[in-house]
């Protein structure tokens, strides 16, 4: 008996600390913070109940949706820019006849190395006026007419001027997390079956329909991955602006993010009961949209009959 | 079976394979049985006999230590492994316990530039009292917010001083007076005389509902540095200059815009096109500000909208004087240098800051007024300041208080503190210090600390409120908003779009300021 209890009580027993841990710094941190969500509070001490009046400021305030609409702008920018670059550099970077690989792999995964606060300060500089690296390079490559169609000269200074904030996050975001992404991409690339390719190549397909026709569809799986973390990420950036912006939000609060909003209600101003209430919407927000791409996105496995595959095999043999 | 699993044969395939028999029919007993060790040798033995290995079997060597912990631990390896480090780290831990802080009193500050001065005063301070230690410890300037904050709402880990910046400092008064982390100093400043001591309007910026919750730090005068070399050069003698308009009309002669000259554009002085505090600047020399002594929301007034009005055209539009070519590190330092910045808005600490950074401008630089808004008006303003607080957790309170000041208003700490740092101390008497009378090689000759303590007295009250950091932020928007406005429509409409924006910003705040039930 003493034998069988030991054998029952031990998988709890390992679980323990994990589940103390998750009791104490999950579970009860999501309980309160709910709890806290219906009070404006200042610090853990005082503390005075409001009912929904958070959420009722929170809808009705300009910042907020400034916040959401800079959020929704960056993650735009993120999947519509940054996953397209990332596959396109694991596509290139997927070469057989491309030398040096693993060195351009690791050069463009590098960056995502030296975190979001080293990024910032670093673009800080590259996007200064004047002296700034991305000015003089535009400087260098831009016509003059296109710099007066564009209003961007050496004097630009992109993190002070309100519509060129947002571009500049992005393009930093960009640069940082380009080659992270690049690393599922290309470990999908390599986990598509090759006999698929060489079926659509002998059936006539050229390289754009078999990146459409069958890169795509093998990977699947993975972009809808990417998709949802660079979503879910995008959604929570908060370092890159407030490192990155000098007094942040930046020019007529173009920087400012829903976790930046957040920060600076909870823990700036103290009132941790409305951030609380701004820290749910958030969460509902970002499971709902999480949700809603998983659905749009259909079934996670490409499924590919074998019959099919025979059919194209036998149908081309002929021609051969 | 301990013989077969034990055997001292060589490895052939047909021993292999009886041995692989013998181990496939006996598991399910020996598990039963509860006999793991003798399961355990068997496996072994059979991965012992690999065809191309012949000897004598591992199992007949004396096992080792760890190998045989291993199989008496029921739990398997891997738990074994991480009670062990579990056990290892934990006694490292405990061997090596943290040593007892013997600080007496400890000072948080965010400034590294007085971190030399204060070790000093304190080693003077530590010699005239022993058994006292002084730890200061700096902190990043937003980051000492934050844990200043934690610091208060866990009460651990408070130090008795905190050397913060105004703005963040504002932001720990609000909530309920009793919840505010700092003593109020107001007896203290009225019993010790330094009530009649100190410049009284720096006293503004640390009093809420009443109470002053810190000693201030400086006085932050603003004058203007500029490039006395080139203004000479140009025949401009900056006496002539009495106010904005004034200002202005120099800095048409001076400045040269984008592609108007080969070594590009230069301006009269540097401002900022997005940041409020320009504007900030220019708004409390007009005798406005973000809050009144009540504590109101003033930043919409006509003081606010004149700077504004003012400040713009200043930085935006064809006629535009001022640039915006770097203020801080290498791009300010690079635009002054090169000689395409020729002025900047200075208050005490800037001074000294430039002083350091840019060593090559020793002789060619100057500190002038501030023009002002009107002749005869005043000439400076003020940007910044810091406060020292006494936090509610200290055990000697006025032992705490007398080092506080004697970091801020003793006459070695406030020499230290202006040679080390450039700070004009809020108490007057210092300023008649010797140290206060070197004249400058950097500044042309001229005694900076005169130079900023002859307006120093008419520096305005600027008052504070623990949403001081959503005003500064709304003022900053409403100028960018309206350089932007300027620089798309010009002056037409101009007047009624800074007022309408203002407007509607400062209601963002009052609306915020209602909210506070505390």
């Amino acid at each position: 008996l003493k034998g069988s209890f030991r054998r029952k009580a031990a998988p709890y027993v390992f679980l323990l600390p994990f589940g103390l841990s998750f009791i104490v710094f999950t579970a009860y941190p999501v309980v309160r913070s709910l709890v806290l969500a219906f009070s404006i509070t200042y610090g853990p001490r005082a503390q005075v109940f409001v009912g929904f009046d958070n959420f009722a400021f929170m809808f009705s305030d300009p910042d907020f949706y400034r916040a959401v609409e800079n959020t929704v702008y960056f993650t735009l920018g993120s999947v519509f820019l940054q996953l397209p670059a990332s596959l396109g550099l694991a596509l290139l970077l997927n070469q057989t006849f491309l030398k040096f690989r693993n060195l351009f792999r690791f050069a463009f995964f590098s960056p995502y190395l030296l975190g979001p606060v080293f990024s910032a300060v670093l673009f800080s500089i590259v996007f200064a006026p004047q002296y700034g690296l991305f000015n003089r390079a535009l400087d260098w490559l831009m016509p003059g007419a296109l710099q007066a169609a564009t209003g961007i000269t050496l004097e630009t200074s992109w993190l002070d001027r309100a519509p060129l904030v947002m571009p500049a996050l992005i393009l930093t975001a960009l640069w940082m997390y380009a080659g992270f992404n690049m690393v599922y991409f290309l470990a999908a690339l390599q986990s598509v079956d090759k006999e698929l390719y060489e079926a659509a190549e002998v059936d006539g397909a050229n390289a754009w329909n078999r990146f459409l026709q069958v890169t795509i569809p093998g990977i699947k799986p993975v972009l809808v991955f990417v998709v949802v973390l660079s979503v879910i990420g995008s959604f929570q950036v908060f370092e890159l602006p407030w490192f990155i912006l000098r007094t942040p939000p930046g020019p007529e609060q173009a920087g400012l993010t829903i976790v930046m909003y957040l920060y600076q209600r909870g823990f700036v101003r103290g009132d941790l009961g409305y951030a609380s209430a701004v820290g749910w919407v958030l969460a509902l927000g970002v499971l709902a949209l999480s949700v809603a791409q998983l659905r749009l996105a259909g079934p996670d496995r490409v499924r590919t009959s074998p019959a099919k595959r025979t059919d194209v095999k036998v149908a081309v043999l002929p021609v051969r | 079976l301990a013989s077969i699993a034990r055997a001292d044969t060589a490895g052939t395939a047909r021993e292999i394979q009886r041995r692989k028999r013998f181990h496939r029919e006996l598991t399910p007993h020996l598990i039963k049985g509860g006999g793991h060790g003798l399961r355990r040798e068997l496996r072994l033995s059979l991965r012992s006999l690999c065809p191309t290995r012949v000897g004598p079997m591992p199992e007949l060597m004396p096992r080792p230590i760890v190998s045989s912990l291993l199989s008496k631990f029921r739990f398997g390896t891997a738990p074994l492994v991480v009670a062990l480090v579990t056990l290892l780290a934990g006694g490292w831990v405990l061997a090596h316990p943290v040593h007892a802080d013997t600080a007496t009193v400890r000072l948080w500050t965010y400034t590294p530039e007085h971190i030399k001065q204060y070790e000093a005063a304190a080693a003077v301070y530590e010699r005239a009292h022993p058994g006292v230690h002084i730890a200061i410890q700096q902190f990043e300037y937003r980051a000492m917010g934050t844990r200043l904050r934690s610091a208060f709402w866990a009460d651990l880990d408070v130090p008795e001083l905190v050397e913060i910046n105004a703005t963040v400092g504002a932001g720990f008064f609000a909530g309920p007076v009793d919840e505010v982390g700092f003593l109020d100093l107001r007896p203290l400043l009225e019993s010790s005389g330094l009530m009649d001591r100190i410049v009284k309007s720096r006293l503004a910026q640390f009093t809420n509902r009443g109470h002053i919750f810190g000693l201030p730090h400086d006085v932050h005068p603003v004058l203007i540095a500029y490039r006395k070399d080139i203004f000479d050069a140009e025949g401009i003698d900056v006496s002539t200059i009495e106010t904005w308009d004034d200002f202005v009309r120099v800095g048409r002669k001076l400045r040269r815009l984008p592609g108007e000259h080969p070594d590009g554009a230069r301006y009269i002085l540097q401002l900022p096109r997005a940041e409020g505090w320009g504007v900030e600047i220019m708004m409390i020399q007009n005798g406005g500000g973000y809050f009144d002594a009540e504590g109101h929301l003033i930043m919409d007034s006509e003081e606010a909208v004149e700077a504004i009005e003012k400040y713009v055209p200043m930085i935006a539009g064809p006629d535009r004087v001022a640039g915006d070519l770097g203020n801080w590190a290498q791009p300010m330092v690079k635009a002054m240098e090169d000689g395409r910045t020729l002025g900047f808005l200075a208050p005490d600490w800037r001074a000294r800051g430039f002083e350091n950074d840019m060593p090559l401008l020793k002789g060619k630089m100057a500190l002038m007024p501030l023009p002002a808004f009107r002749r005869g008006g005043r000439r400076t303003s003020t940007w910044g300041g810091s406060m020292l607080g006494l936090t509610k957790r200290s055990k000697d309170p006025e032992l705490v208080w007398d080092i506080a000041r004697f970091l801020y208003t003793s006459p070695e700490s406030c020499e230290t503190e202006w040679v080390g740092a450039g700070i004009l101390p809020p108490v007057r008497d210092a300023w008649k210090l010797p140290a206060f009378q070197q004249h400058s090689a950097y500044w042309s000759n001229q005694v900076p600390a005169q130079e900023y303590a002859k307006v120093a007295d008419d520096v305005p009250a600027h008052y504070m409120n623990p949403l001081m950091e959503l005003a500064e932020g709304k003022l900053g928007e409403v100028a960018a908003a309206a350089v932007r406005y300027y620089e798309e429509q010009g002056s037409t409409g101009f007047d009624a779009f800074v007022r309408q924006h203002l407007h509607d910003t400062a209601d963002v705040v009052r609306r915020q300021m209602r909210r506070n039930p505390f």
